[in-house]
């Protein structure tokens, strides 16, 4: 399928006009969740650039056990795919056919381990888990779990962290990151107390 | 701005100093030397970055090394712990971590500093001599140092309020500390509880103006990033502007030098290095000042080895690259109920020096001091991957929870501590790894002394009762282990009265080659309590007197 017609499919089984925390609420899998991220924005329309769309619904399923969706946005809404895929064409260039060589390894034990299925995004989120439980020591997986983190919480020009949504789950305030005291609980609290003290 | 308006001197006339590295001790030799009148070459190996190269990109700066010019691919750089084993090749980040850019390190540093006390300088009179080390007394003491910290306060633009232990100074702090944030009431809060006395942190950092610079915007991105406000102190902020405007200084960037020549009378009189487009280029030179760091000073004496300086230059000692000191380190973790937000503004703002003296009824030598941070939870990247809290899911659900939860919720204690001089720790060139420019590589060989290890060790329980004291949550300490790099570069060509157990003299003129001066990190004799760079600083401004006196006087 190509990711023109993925994307589209995408699109047409979600309902158009939910928003994504609807889309959360719902319980609808993960993956569908993604044709909120890749139709705000014309460009998307043939969404990756290095992945094939099998490796993207990949990356996606993976991305999406390492930082879910829960009642808080997550690497799928984060657009952690997209990071993904522009990191293949920039500073994972040299190493995107070692990376692929690896996610194929990846997915040979998948059948192995849940016969019937052929790929991780085939499985239900609680086999997911159980295939990345099984793997998650493995330098393909600790990689995933880099990207995943680098692509919620990065900068956007990198093509991840969409609307802010890494910073905004971590409670950091802006951009721009320029503040005054005081910052936080305790320092409120205590120069509160000192201003007393001082009777201003 | 970068290389507008400044000198360019020809490369087949001797200039009176060239000076190899633009960081910490080279920036405020340049500017020192050029503004009294004295031509000089910068030769600095990074590209001339300023304030609006900085950004707060986590994945380029931290996780890229963008600072250090790239991780340990094109650095190849190799380590082991014993000289009996084979450098091996460091995946990651450099082991002697240290930024390639015009300002050197200054320019990514968290900007603690501390002056050292008198004891540093006289330790080993104090205390007698560690057997199986080189545990010496420096050939200075803290009175003849003293004003230079001060100028390093004014000049370079210190924050601060002083400590109810530390050193008599000449002169007070510029300006008042940087507003406490919540790491530093909770280590204030605790260490009082303990009866520890706590004293705000001395920062490298503008809490007001100063010298036409701004004050601090409290950005957050302080440690490993350069300031896009020059409000942090490297000397790029300021000291580089005034040697580029005296007319007298290059600033020559994108210059790997890999070779220090000496001519038949055995003075050092040309530097060879890579320009930016890598051919090979060579600079005359009247005198020359290695200002490096500790790792790269020993590298170039060594790498300079010629048929008259077969054991390297500067060497007849054998302590070029030896001795070399890290500083040992441990840390204390905890999460809090409230949000911190230490994510604010810059890492520390209160220190505990209670412990800064060794004390023999401990059984081992060495002293320190605590300083109260976020550490890893001050930008998210970071945190998601270096911060591991014992007990939580590394990704899911749980991780997601934890990470939303805890980001602001986090602070660390290091506990910093002595490093004991030990020949058998140093700089030594690898024999089979080059750089990125073809030059033979650095390799590291060290293991920390058990002395530092149980001081590190003693730190981290005063820390942990300190965050049990200021009502933690939740708090854990990993086991000091051994380490195994190092931003901090000291000892590796030691200050000395004696040619037979050191490589400069106390006015940092080598012993060998009389137009030969090291200043940086290497000259370091004891390592210090943590936060060296001060004293380098320092060190930098009394030896630009000296040296420029001595030509003045035509001594060199």
């Amino acid at each position: 399928m190509s990711s023109e017609a993925l994307t589209r499919r995408l699109f047409l089984q979600g309902s158009g006009s939910v928003t994504g925390s609807a889309l959360m609420r719902a319980g609808i899998p993960t993956f569908i969740a993604v044709s909120q991220a890749a139709c705000t924005a014309k460009e998307e329309a043939s969404a990756f650039e290095n992945l094939s769309s099998a490796e993207a619904r990949e990356v996606i399923a993976i991305a999406a056990r390492i930082l879910p969706t829960t009642d808080t946005p997550g690497a799928t809404e984060a657009g952690v795919v997209f990071f993904i895929d522009k990191a293949l064409g920039t500073f994972r260039a040299e190493g995107a056919d070692d990376w692929r060589g690896m996610l194929a390894d990846f997915q040979e034990g998948v059948p192995d381990a849940f016969p019937g299925a052929q790929l991780l995004s085939d499985l239900d989120e609680t086999d997911q888990d159980e295939y990345l439980k099984s793997v998650e020591e493995t330098p393909f997986f600790q990689d995933m779990r880099f990207l995943t983190i680098t692509g919620v919480f990065g900068m956007a020009m990198y093509g991840g962290n969409r609307d802010g949504i890494g910073w905004k789950l971590v409670g950091m305030d802006g951009p721009p990151h320029a503040w005054l005291a005081p910052y936080g609980y305790y320092d409120a609290e205590y120069t509160a107390a000192q201003e007393q003290q001082n009777g201003e | 701005m970068a290389n507008e308006n400044q000198a360019t001197f020809p490369l087949d006339e001797a200039v009176d100093f060239v000076i190899v590295g633009s960081g910490s001790a080279g920036g405020i030799l340049a500017k020192e030397l050029s503004t009294n009148g004295f031509s000089v070459v910068v030769m600095e190996q990074g590209p001339f970055r300023t304030a609006k190269d900085f950004t707060h990109d986590e994945l380029s700066v931290l996780m890229f090394d963008e600072l250090s010019g790239g991780l340990n691919d094109v650095h190849q750089q190799t380590f082991r712990d014993d000289e009996s084993k084979e450098g091996e090749l460091v995946q990651g980040r450099s082991p002697a971590w240290y930024a390639q850019t015009v300002g050197g390190s200054s320019v990514h540093f968290t900007a603690n500093f501390w002056r050292f006390r008198e004891v540093d300088f006289k330790e080993r009179s104090l205390l007698g001599p560690i057997s199986g080390t080189n545990f010496a007394d420096w050939p200075i003491s803290y009175d003849e140092l003293e004003p230079y910290y001060s100028r390093v306060d004014w000049e370079i633009g210190v924050s601060g309020a002083p400590g109810p232990s530390d050193s008599f100074r000449s002169r007070p702090f510029p300006m008042p500390p940087m507003p406490v944030k919540s790491s530093g009431v909770l280590l204030e809060t605790g260490a009082k509880a303990m009866g520890f006395e706590v004293q705000a942190a001395p920062l490298a950092i503008l809490s007001k103006p100063l010298n036409g610079r701004p004050a601090c915007i409290n950005c957050g991105f302080c440690m490993g990033f350069g300031c896009e406000a020059n409000a942090k102190s490297s000397t790029l902020a300021a000291m580089i502007p005034a040697a580029m405007e005296s007319g007298n200084c290059e600033i020559r960037a994108d210059s790997a030098v890999f070779r220090v020549g000496t001519n038949a009378a055995g003075r050092a009189d040309e530097v060879f290095y890579y320009d930016a487009e890598g051919s090979e280029r060579s600079q005359k030179a009247k005198a020359v000042i290695l200002s490096a760091n500790g790792a790269e000073t020993p590298r170039l004496l060594l790498n300079s080895a010629n048929d008259q300086f077969p054991d390297g230059l500067a060497n007849s000692s054998g302590f070029v690259g030896r001795n070399l000191m890290f500083n040992c380190h441990s840390l204390a973790n905890a999460n809090f109920e409230q949000p911190l937000n230490d994510y604010k503004s810059v890492q520390v703002t209160r220190i505990v020096h209670h412990f800064y003296d060794a004390d023999p009824a401990r059984g081992f030598y060495g002293g320190g001091g605590l300083d109260a941070r976020p550490l890893f939870a001050a930008t998210p990247i970071l945190y998601a991957t270096a911060a591991s809290t014992p007990g939580v899911a590394t990704w899911g659900a749980e991780f997601k929870e934890h990470l939303a939860h805890n980001f602001t919720r986090h602070m660390t204690i290091i506990g910093n501590a002595t490093s004991l001089a030990q020949d058998s720790n140093n700089i030594t060139i690898d024999p089979t790894h080059k750089d990125q420019w073809g030059r033979p590589s650095i390799r590291l060989t060290y293991k920390d002394h058990e002395d530092d290890i149980a001081t590190a060790s003693f730190l981290q329980d005063r820390a942990m009762e300190i965050l049990d004291a200021a009502g933690a949550a939740k708090s854990w300490a990993d086991h000091v282990e051994h380490q195994t790099n190092g931003p901090h570069l000291l000892g590796t060509c030691r200050m000395g009265d004696d040619p037979e157990n050191s490589v400069v003299d106390k006015f940092h003129r080598t012993h060998d080659i009389p137009n030969l001066f090291l200043c940086d990190g290497s000259s370091f004799v004891t390592s210090g309590r943590g936060q060296p760079t001060m004293t380098i600083m320092a060190l930098a401004f009394r030896a630009s007197e000296h040296i420029m006196a001595a030509a003045r006087n035509n001594e060199i």
